[in-house]
């Protein structure tokens, strides 16, 4: 009711009128460009590889034709919206959805199909459909969320919220490679930890802004470490239990490093105490250690990492696969839809659309294709710490914080993964991999970060404690109560 | 060589040489941005808005800058002078002391309340919270950079 009201009084006090963006315009020409220059290298290597005659087309002029006018159409949205928001953020992501698009042009359609109305749909419509959702979502929640009281204020709901889609998975996931990770709802499934890691993002901002006072001026000695006392430290046993239990019980990797990442990053933003990060280490490494004593698909993970030539045609098969895929790439790659040679018929990677989408375009644009993806993800986290920088209050800034690292370090971990830097963690590559849940989830966070760089946002309404009382001078509470 | 190879690399390459385009016109952005921050003098730590003043100075809508160090109070020396019969001389300072912000009450007659409660001492402020000196409420702010 309160976000309705503020939504209904800022749209009443400020008339909209449209505001032109010409640097998002100018960079969205570019990315148009690139994108058709992509699609053109790829519909002629596969002509040329289908022995069809020669033709300096796109692949898919139709499906290109469709993405480049959502772009345009979204731009056109935040246009006549006229808010001062951010205006590099939608460009950037769009390259990386187009991007996105080209690579399951270019993957063998029969990876994922789904029927709908009569009609098969194959792995590229089908993404299609989801990035016009995901930009949909952004644009929506970039233009209609003026206010941030309804994430604010109900922060514990919030994060009941999130435990409850944990506890359903828990209940009712489907294992996929040995993993609890999605939910069916009729002819969708679902990965609920990428909504959840949205609401994680949204407690931890509202609980840490909440205690950050207390957390950086309460001390407790512990040889050479200041900690703050006990209670405080709860939360972050309750974190780090959280993250065990997800290993434990769901067998996901991924998610729980994300959850814990994220939260010691928040933590460290909140309070500035290299202690805290210190502890959080600590307890990770003896997580980790206990993980690895007790179960098989964590010590599985590590001996790959460690070395996948011990059982390369086995359990190390997909990443071995995938460090083949990046050598044969080179420094330039061998071209859009030139690699992945066929083992046997079938694609080396089975999972490459949504766990090894990086391999695939290593190997297809080389070094120097990858390096710019990176890149794209750099200019992401970049805006968003920007977002986080000139936030008005603390909330705000952890928020945009959050959302910006929970982006980030979720891309680390996958590329990571791929390029063996670290044990391999089935999470997907934000706005890249196959995937609607992924594509959605991140699409929200993207959406509020442009929602909160608006500089005309309505100002952080001032915080209640419980009991607060206007001083007996000023009438007691009656005048404070709205 | 066959022309039809040339072109396809050319094609291929210039993809990826669009890549770097795009890259490089996001870091020309961010640079006049980051350039556009630095010229930019507000020096400023955090800042105080006044959100509720009904009959003294400052009005609402008053922007004050702070500094490591700032002083309210009715006193022309102060830095941020409230014209207020409840505000005391030498009522309160704010101070940043490396990685939070205080308030401290400087024994003033009416006190100093932070969300609507009053402090003893020194007392950390977060910033989002409101101070209350005298009848004039203030929002706690980051600086805009």
């Amino acid at each position: 009711m309160t976000a309705a009201t503020g939504l209904r009084r800022s749209a009443a006090a400020s008339r909209i009128r449209p505001r032109a963006r010409r640097r998002e315009s100018g960079l969205l020409v570019l990315v148009a460009v690139v994108l058709v220059l992509g699609s053109v290298s790829l519909g002629v290597t596969q002509r040329q590889l289908a022995g069809q005659p020669l033709a300096w087309l796109p692949a898919d002029a139709g499906q290109l034709a469709i993405y480049l006018g959502a772009l345009v159409a979204a731009h056109l949205t935040l246009v006549l919206a006229g808010r001062r928001s951010d205006q590099v953020l939608l460009p950037t992501i769009g390259l990386l959805g187009g991007i996105s698009l080209l690579l399951m042009e270019r993957l063998p359609q029969s990876l994922v199909t789904q029927s709908l109305a009569g009609r098969n749909f194959g792995l590229a419509s089908i993404q299609l459909g989801w990035l016009l959702l995901a930009i949909a979502v952004i644009t929506a929640t970039a233009v209609m969320v003026r206010s941030d009281a309804w994430l604010r204020r109900y922060k514990y709901t919030w994060a009941a919220a999130g435990i409850a889609l944990l506890l359903l998975t828990f209940l009712f996931g489907n294992e996929v490679n040995g993993a609890l990770l999605t939910i069916e709802v009729g002819p969708f499934s679902g990965q609920p930890t990428e909504l959840i890691k949205v609401i994680l993002v949204i407690f931890l901002a509202g609980y840490l802004s909440d205690f950050r006072p207390l957390l950086v001026s309460a001390s407790m000695r512990l040889g050479p470490l200041r900690l703050p006392p006990v209670p405080y430290l709860l939360p972050m046993l309750a974190m780090w239990a959280m993250a065990l239990g997800i290993v434990v019980i769901q067998r996901d990797l991924g998610a729980a490093l994300l959850f814990f990442a994220v939260f010691l990053a928040l933590v460290y933003i909140a309070t500035a105490r290299a202690s805290y990060v210190v502890l959080g280490l600590l307890m990770f490494v003896a997580g980790s250690l206990i993980a690895y004593q007790l179960f098989g698909t964590v010590r599985d993970r590590v001996d790959i990492w460690v070395n996948p030539f011990i059982d390369a045609s086995g359990k190390g098969y997909q990443v071995v696969q995938s460090l083949y895929a990046f050598g044969r790439g080179g420094i330039l790659g061998t071209g859009l839809g030139a690699g992945l040679p066929l083992v046997a018929g079938r694609l080396p990677i089975p999972a490459i659309h949504t766990d090894f989408p990086l391999a695939a375009l290593g190997e297809e644009l080389g070094l120097l294709g990858v390096l710019a993806i990176l890149g794209l993800y750099l200019v992401v986290i970049e805006r968003g710490l920007r977002v986080a920088a000139s936030a008005a209050d603390d909330f705000r800034a952890l928020l945009a914080a959050g959302l910006t690292l929970v982006v980030g370090v979720q891309a680390f971990i996958i590329a990571g993964g791929n390029l063996k830097l670290i044990p391999l963690t089935g999470v997907t590559l934000p706005f890249i991999s196959y995937g609607g849940s992924s594509l959605l989830a991140n699409g929200v966070v993207v959406g509020l970060l442009l929602a909160l760089s608006d500089r005309g946002v309505e100002a952080p309404p001032p915080p209640r404690p419980a009991g607060s009382r206007r001083p007996a001078f000023l009438g007691g509470p009656a005048r404070g109560a709205r | 060589m066959d022309p039809y190879v040339i072109a396809i690399w050319i094609v291929r390459i210039a993809f990826l040489g669009g890549l770097y385009l795009f890259m490089f016109g996001v870091a020309r952005l961010l640079l006049r941005d980051l350039r556009a921050a630095t010229r930019d003098p507000g020096g400023a730590l955090a800042r105080l808005v006044v959100v509720g003043s009904e009959v003294s100075e400052p009005p609402r809508g008053t922007v004050f800058g702070l500094d490591a160090v700032a002083t309210i109070g009715r006193d022309v020396n102060n830095s941020i002078v409230v014209e207020d019969d409840f505000a005391s001389t030498e009522h309160a300072v704010l101070t940043f002391r490396g990685r939070a912000w205080y308030v401290e009450d400087l024994a003033s007659t009416n006190g100093t309340f932070v969300n609507g409660l009053p402090i003893e001492g020194l007392s950390a402020i977060a910033y989002g919270d409101e101070l209350q000196i005298g009848r004039v409420r203030f929002r706690f702010e980051r600086a805009r950079r």
